[in-house]
């Protein structure tokens, strides 16, 4: 009996080392990327997230896109021209942009495209205005506002309401005829009315933008999605995600079709799109994974089971000199990190961050950050290059203003801070009358846990201030995510850390968010930016958006990034690059800082073995 | 026998309530505003809607009485609340994520128990014996090591080395068939689901897939049991009816099988619940580790992110499944001895 059991024992061992086990075959045809983040939704006018928008690049094509990825040089996708004053599809005001539609173009249903779709696809994102969503990148430029409850405000409605329901539906119908009046067909082109000028309204609409994807209209309706009638709109306006078309399910003009989300494995397959209108592509079938655990992934691209893998910056070198893998790094970036200040903080209740909200040294009063001087001081206490080197490994450039140096209209030789004690020392001395310097401070300097980067650099600040003076005390302290965003929303924060990616490549996406009065930062740095703001800045970002002469333009942006230095507006200490991990085997990578997606599968191809 | 089984199920009620008790009783450390996600009916209700608002429409400014009786109408109607983690319903998500789970603790409970039992006979059988030291000293390594350290060695040693056992629960290929459409998934177990579909590369493919997160958690109980099988035995072994057992001729294959074994299991069921506990434990890491994507995972993603209604959704599961592990062992363990059934 007992050797009977050992028989069968070593035979199953036997099979076990028998069996070809090893790493799955070469197939040049399938792709394997291997990420973290999941996608929120496939809804390309929901979807505000590079999870999201790595799939929807895939599935979906724009108006435009990118030569070879160059974001200084936009061609036609399906459209087949790109509007300009010299070819006539842009008026001479800037407001009116006519659109040519490109025609056999094929969606995954076999539809063929319509100017009807495209007018569909914006009045649709539009109406739709889930809340927090990317759709104010149409709402701005072609109705001068940031969501449709301004439209239905301009329409005489409410300010505030509960339901939608609630609105008169002569004020809903009026507010329909204000979208429907922006977007319009005409013939084989379709027409956007603009606002006012708005140059980036092309980046806007350009591949890479996930809520620029070109949508179905009768498929759209026959799967449920808006019904394209004036008076029914309201149904389908700020749905939960779950319960809009597309949430899980598409049906573009891309070069691949969706196959499924396959939720409980964590990954999508994407499928070959034979009808393409630029060819098929040279994969048939493109997984992507999502797994988190760094070694797991790392393992899987060294094993040959995936053809690329996210890798954080720190775990690069791990991977560096790996036979089979190529690296690329410095990728520029268009996004950066920036310490912020709040020029108004509220003492009462912050006794924890502010100390005793006074100029004591003993803590810090309300108006510490609204002087010029202890800014720069900030400023220039910050080790910069230390902090590249050490912190972010390398894996990125210094600023010189508050967008960053990739794109146009950045001026590179602008005057900006770098790491001085003695300037810091001489702005201290100079910051409330020498008040400062004679008393000295205490504040509480926080990060969001779990970020270290971020953790470093307040202790490189903390470190470099108290080393200017003894009576100077900088606490840093981690703070929860959620507790983080709350305490900035409430405008408590003194001094706060906060990271900024580009939506479209254009520095009006800079500058709105850090310098203007209606910023998504204002809020969080108080009233004293908002007026700094109001009376030095809002008119000259006006003035550039609208401004459609790009040498205006610069010279107008210029002006901004020269101001943001001279009132020491923020402390942005890094543009960041990125980097791509994948085999050798792995061909025809082109890099877009505008693009969401890692990888362009399209013009990916394997090399044969 | 079945009056025990009865008087035991009639128990069950009520440990389960004391389970939810203490679910909740960890919730009330947490604001109500933290809670509202576990309450709402619809992702949609978090938008445009002020918290203070949701938390009176949900009751969450009420005594905790009257909390305990909406949250647990909730709980019985099968609504565990939105995670936010997950993108989806607590229970869909948990549904989802089951089946992988499932299939990974019935494969490791299998090594787990004949390994663990079989070491420890050995033991025993060799006591004081090097071939006692040498299974003791296997199996108290194996207790030593953390779980995500040894997880991490078998990655390295079976997949980055040699290249048998890759992570996940199917390859590229398996999936693409799977997902094809053509492909029946009846339990989400792709070994099951495999051979009903008698798709047998499938299967080696999910077997193969099973092996090292298998293993992992199989070697790390192995000294538990072992320990346990082993005094157990040595115990039996002494026993004056093992010794007449012995006396009156019975070969000392039979004096094994039939009466120090069977004795010698009551204490080793006994521990199978912890054990179970234990497994489940285990499962998160391993899960983790192994990219295994069940229950363990989802929790640990949740745990990361502070999805605090997956967090106590997942607690009630674990907890519910607790409590079900051991009233089966329980009747095991009559079954096993049958004094505990007349007491």
């Amino acid at each position: 009996m007992k050797s009977k059991l050992y028989s069968v024992l070593v035979v199953l061992l036997v099979i076990c080392f028998a069996i070809p086990v090893g790493a799955a075959p070469y197939d040049p045809n399938t792709f394997v990327y291997v990420g973290i983040g999941e996608p929120d939704t496939f809804d390309p006018a929901y979807a505000y997230d590079t999870g999201s928008g790595e799939i929807i690049h895939q599935l979906y094509d724009n108006l435009f896109g990118y030569a070879d990825g160059d974001i200084d040089e936009i061609v036609p996708l399906l459209a087949t021209a790109v509007p300009s004053v010299e070819n006539g599809l842009l008026s001479a005001d800037g407001k009116t942009m006519r659109v040519p539609i490109r025609k056999g173009v094929k969606f995954h249903n076999g539809a063929e495209l319509t100017p009807e779709d495209v007018e569909y696809t914006f009045e649709r994102a539009m109406l739709a205005d889930p809340a927090g969503g990317p759709v104010w990148m149409f709402l701005e430029p072609l109705l001068g506002v940031q969501t449709m409850k301004d439209v239905i405000v301009l329409a005489g409605g409410p300010e505030t309401f509960e339901n939608i329901t609630d609105v008169d539906p002569a004020v809903l119908r009026k507010a329909y005829d204000l979208v429907d009046a922006s977007v319009e067909v005409d013939g084989d082109d379709v027409v956007f009315h603009l606002a006012a000028p708005y140059p980036p309204f092309i980046q806007i609409m350009s591949k890479g933008g996930s809520w620029s994807s070109i949508l179905n209209k009768d498929w759209m309706i026959a799967n449920g999605a808006w019904d394209g009638q004036p008076d029914t709109w309201a149904k389908w306006y700020d749905q939960a995600k779950e319960d809009m078309t597309l949430y899980e399910q598409a049906n573009g003009t891309g070069p691949f079709k969706l196959q499924a989300w396959d939720r409980s494995g964590g990954q999508v397959v994407l499928k070959r799109f034979d009808e393409y209108w630029q060819g098929p592509a040279s994969l048939e079938t493109v997984f992507v994974k999502y797994i988190d655990e760094a070694t797991t992934r790392k393992l899987m691209l060294q094993a040959g089971d995936a053809d690329a893998v996210y890798v954080s910056t720190d775990l690069l070198d791990q991977l560096r000199g790996v036979d089979g893998i190529t690296i690329i790094e410095d990728l520029p970036y268009i996004g950066n990190t920036t310490l912020l200040y709040n020029y108004s903080i509220p003492v009462q209740g912050n006794e924890d961050i502010v100390g005793s909200g006074k100029l004591d040294g003993k803590g810090i009063p309300s108006n510490f950050f609204a002087d010029i001087n202890i800014r720069k001081a900030f400023n220039y206490s910050f080790d910069y290059d230390s902090y590249l080197e050490y912190v972010a490994m390398g894996a990125g450039t210094m600023p010189v203003g508050l967008a960053p140096q990739v794109l146009p209209y950045v001026n590179p030789d602008q005057e900006w801070y770098s790491y001085d004690l003695d300037k810091a020392t001489e702005y201290f001395k100079k910051a409330f009358d020498g008040e400062v310097w004679e008393k000295g401070f205490e504040l509480t300097l926080l990060y969001n846990t779990g970020n270290e980067q971020r953790k470093t650099a307040a202790e490189i600040l903390e470190a470099n201030i108290e080393m200017i003076n003894p009576k100077f005390k900088v606490n840093v302290a981690g703070m929860q995510w959620a507790t983080y965003l709350t305490k900035l929303r409430a405008s408590s924060l003194p001094v706060f850390f906060m990271g900024w990616a580009m939506d479209f490549p254009d520095v009006h996406n800079f500058y709105v968010p850090y310098m203007h009065s209606a910023g998504a930062f204002a809020g969080y740095c108080g009233q004293g930016l908002v007026d700094l703001a109001k009376d030095q800045f809002d008119d000259l970002i006006g003035q550039a958006i609208n401004a459609t002469d790009p040498a205006e333009r610069e010279a107008l942006y210029y002006k901004l990034q020269d101001l943001s230095f001279e009132y020491a507006v923020a402390m942005p200490y890094i543009d960041s690059t990125q980097h791509r991990v994948h085999r050798d085997w792995v061909e025809g990578f082109v890099y877009c800082p505008a693009y969401s997606c890692q990888y362009d599968f399209y013009t990916i191809s394997k090399a044969q073995r | 026998m079945l009056s025990y089984i009865a008087r035991r199920l009639m128990f069950l009620p009520i440990v389960l309530l004391g389970v939810t008790l203490l679910v909740f009783f960890a919730m009330s450390f947490l604001s109500p505003y933290q809670l509202v996600s576990a309450y709402i009916k619809s992702p949609e209700e978090l938008k445009n809607q002020n918290l203070d608002d949701l938390v009176h429409k949900y009751g969450l400014d009420q005594p905790m009485p009257v909390q305990y009786v909406n949250w647990m109408k909730n709980v019985l109607r099968g609504d565990l609340g939105y995670s936010v983690s997950a993108n989806m319903y607590v229970t869909e998500a948990l549904l989802t994520r089951l089946p992988a789970t499932l299939e990974l603790a019935l494969f490791a409970i299998i090594p787990v128990i004949l390994g663990g039992v079989w070491l420890g006979t050995v033991a025993a059988k060799n006591y004081n014996k090097p071939l006692d030291h040498i299974t003791r000293v296997f199996a108290i390594v194996g207790w030593s090591l953390p779980d995500f350290v040894f997880g991490l060695i078998m990655l390295m040693v079976f997949y980055g080395v040699l290249g048998w056992f890759p992570p996940g629960r199917l390859s590229v290929w398996a999936d693409n068939v799977i997902l094809s459409g053509d492909f029946v998934q009846y339990t989400g177990m792709h070994v099951i689901d495999s051979i009903l579909n008698r798709r047998w590369d499938i299967l080696w493919d999910a077997v193969r897939h099973l092996i090292a997160p298998t293993l992992t958690l199989a070697y790390l109980w192995w000294a538990y049991l072992l320990r346990i099988t082993r005094s157990s035995m040595l115990d039996v072994l002494n026993k004056d009816y093992v010794r007449t057992a012995r006396a009156k001729g019975l070969p000392e294959r039979l004096v094994m099988t039939r009466h120090v074994r069977r004795n010698a299991m009551i204490p080793v069921a006994t521990v199978a619940g912890s054990m179970v506990l234990g497994l489940l434990g285990g499962v998160v890491i391993v899960e983790t580790v192994f990219d295994f994507k069940g229950v363990g995972l989802l929790t640990a993603t949740g745990a990361q992110q502070l999805d605090y209604t997956l967090i106590l959704g997942t607690t009630l599961f674990f907890g519910a499944l607790l409590v079900i592990t051991n009233l089966v062992v329980d009747v095991l363990y009559a079954v096993l001895d049958p004094r505990v059934r007349l007491e």
